[in-house]
């Protein structure tokens, strides 16, 4: 237990510090939510990029088809009398169809290696905003608008509670989760898996490691995070999912930059990651608005060429054989 | 019964062919050296036993299973273990972490948990003398002892069939002593039998090898025991072009 409980209470403290200061300093609450989104958006993106290597330009697409899987749950099931089971519907939606579309790109995408890869899904979330759009399915570019079904549901005070708050608390619980799964996966033969198809595919499979196997099960693992992100950080939230909204290729690139920037395949390193980056950009937005986005290029440059291995990866490095090394992986 | 057995094995490369119609047998327990000079077919042979590229013609049988079309990773569980010429460590991952991946996804069985692939990598890690550098990070390690963990980590998967691909290449003559006596003794304590690929070195092989296998250009030239076939004069005109034989010199490097 103590190897799986040691590492993760910098992150947990963490968590409980944001959380505090979110709930107890007043205008807080946002700033914080918004930061919280990047650190979990990373945390997902890092149980596939960081344990594996591969780069997936596509990942955005598990957010939005989660956020598409809660919509379709209330425009579908509201008149059904679910109560509140409603969003657990939802996000069992969400769950499946992330699921399915991690299966279908993952068995054909992920038996290219490294920029084949790359390459190959950044068509997947670019065709799904198209198709949405143009077969006009699932509301088309109108999207799916569930303010009026959340207050069927809920009557409004509840309503405003779940997209104003509770919907913030779940992606706390997300991050929360994945942490916890993150650090599992690292001690299990697949964490170990994953090092070493990350490290040299090929030697990993020579020494009796099914490289296929493990890629699929991270890739699944991080879209089904993703989806959950999703569901609740835009259409809990949002209460609304447009496709140019949800299918934007900005959310791949940033999540790739929060893993980088933390570390990847640290467990602490996305929660960094995101921590900086949503700071920067919450305060870019005010201080410099419209350029916020600007800085992603230069700190990916940065990032790449003096700190490969990123804050948390440089960190673990210094602290190799010391013995604070067990609080940080 | 045979351990491996290659039966007329090809490999072409666009019309390059590396290996021509191999036949080879090997029992449990054999010491059997690979030798031939560069662009012989010998790391290609070693790429097709171990499963990283899939032979054009031929069969290959591992204890009467076929398993020409067999994928790598599944091979391993079988027995096949195998070091790289040049080593290939998982660099972010200690020297431990790297031997016990080879003792989880080895032929040990899917069962093995984390908790005993450690401690029977720190056998293997002990045996070939990296103990004091167990938890280093692998990239640290110098030349020489990133080719023991190459054993080590080939050595961690309880193979049947060990190929070693140069390992004692560019050591000077104590450490390659040190080695070879060391493949020795493992080899015998565990029974397995053990492939040694050479291009140099030939004194390791004559210390090493039972039996030895020539290739040039692809194709099996001469097998026989290894004194033998080094004295012969087809094989020094191979590496020298005269007919001086290596059984003299001692040494291909000459």
């Amino acid at each position: 237990m103590k190897k799986y409980i040691q590492p993760l209470l910098p992150v947990l403290t963490l968590y409980i510090v944001l959380l505090g200061a979110g709930l107890s300093i007043p205008g807080l609450w946002q700033p914080i939510a918004f930061i919280m989104f990047y650190v979990v958006l990373g945390q997902a993106l890092n149980m596939f990029l960081g344990m594996t290597g591969y780069v997936d330009f596509g990942y955005v697409a598990f957010l939005g088809l989660g956020a598409y899987g809660m919509a379709l749950a209330f425009s579908l099931f509201t008149d059904d009398g679910l109560g509140s089971g409603i969003i657990v519907v939802g996000f069992l939606m969400a769950v499946i169809f992330s699921i399915l579309l991690s299966m279908a790109v993952g068995a054909i995408a992920l038996r290219l290696r490294g920029a084949y890869f790359a390459i190959a899904t950044i068509g997947v979330s670019e065709g799904f905003k198209y198709l949405i759009e143009g077969a006009r399915l699932w509301g088309g570019s109108e999207g799916i608008i569930i303010s009026s079904q959340l207050r069927d549901s809920f009557g409004s005070e509840m309503a405003n509670y779940l997209s104003t708050f509770a919907s913030d608390i779940l992606i706390f619980a997300i991050g929360i989760l994945a942490a916890i799964l993150t650090v599992y996966t690292l001690h299990t033969r697949a964490g170990y898996a994953l090092m070493a198809l990350r490290e040299d595919e090929d030697a990993a499979k020579v020494m009796g490691v099914n490289v296929t196997k493990y890629k699929v099960m991270a890739f699944g693992m991080s879209a089904v995070f993703a989806g959950l992100i999703g569901a609740s950080a835009w259409t809990l939230k949002l209460t609304y999912v447009f496709p140019e909204d949800v299918f934007n290729i900005i959310y791949t690139v940033e999540a790739i930059v929060i893993v980088m920037l933390g570390g990847a395949g640290t467990l602490a390193g996305p929660v960094v990651g995101g921590l900086i980056y949503g700071i920067l950009r919450y305060y870019l937005a005010t201080v410099l608005p419209g350029f916020q986005l600007l800085v992603v290029a230069p700190l990916l440059v940065l990032i790449v060429t003096v700190f490969p291995d990123g804050v948390v990866g440089y960190i673990k490095r210094k602290l190799k054989g010391s013995r604070f090394s067990k609080y940080v992986i | 019964m045979v351990l491996l057995k290659l039966e007329k094995v090809t490999k072409r490369f666009g019309g390059l062919v590396a290996v021509n119609e191999v036949s080879l047998e090997i029992k449990h327990g054999d010491s059997i050296g690979i030798v031939g000079p560069n662009g012989s077919g010998k790391t290609t042979l070693f790429n097709l036993i171990s499963g990283v590229y899939m032979p054009d013609e031929g069969r290959i049988f591992l204890e009467d299973q076929d398993i020409t079309e067999l994928p790598a990773f599944k091979r391993a569980p079988l027995g096949i273990a195998r070091s790289f010429q040049i080593p290939r460590p998982f660099r972010s991952a200690t020297v431990r972490e790297n031997v016990a991946v080879g003792a989880m996804f080895g032929a040990h069985g899917e069962k093995m948990s984390v908790d005993e692939a450690m401690s029977i990598a720190d056998h293997y890690i002990d045996l070939v003398g990296l103990g004091d550098k167990r938890l280093e990070l692998a990239d640290k390690l110098t030349a020489v002892e990133k080719k023991l963990l190459e054993l080590a980590r080939a050595l961690a998967m309880k193979p049947k069939l060990l190929l070693l691909d140069e390992v004692v290449a560019g050591m000077n003559p104590n450490d390659v002593d040190k080695i070879v006596s060391l493949i020795k003794k493992i080899k015998e304590e565990e029974k397995i039998a053990a492939v040694a690929m050479v291009e140099h070195v030939i004194p390791a092989v004559m210390k090493f090898a039972e039996r030895v296998m020539v290739m040039n250009e692809g194709k099996k030239m001469v097998e026989g025991a290894t004194m033998e076939v080094l004295k012969m004069k087809e094989v020094a005109e191979v590496y020298f072009g005269t007919s001086q034989t290596i059984g003299e010199s001692g040494d291909a490097r000459g």
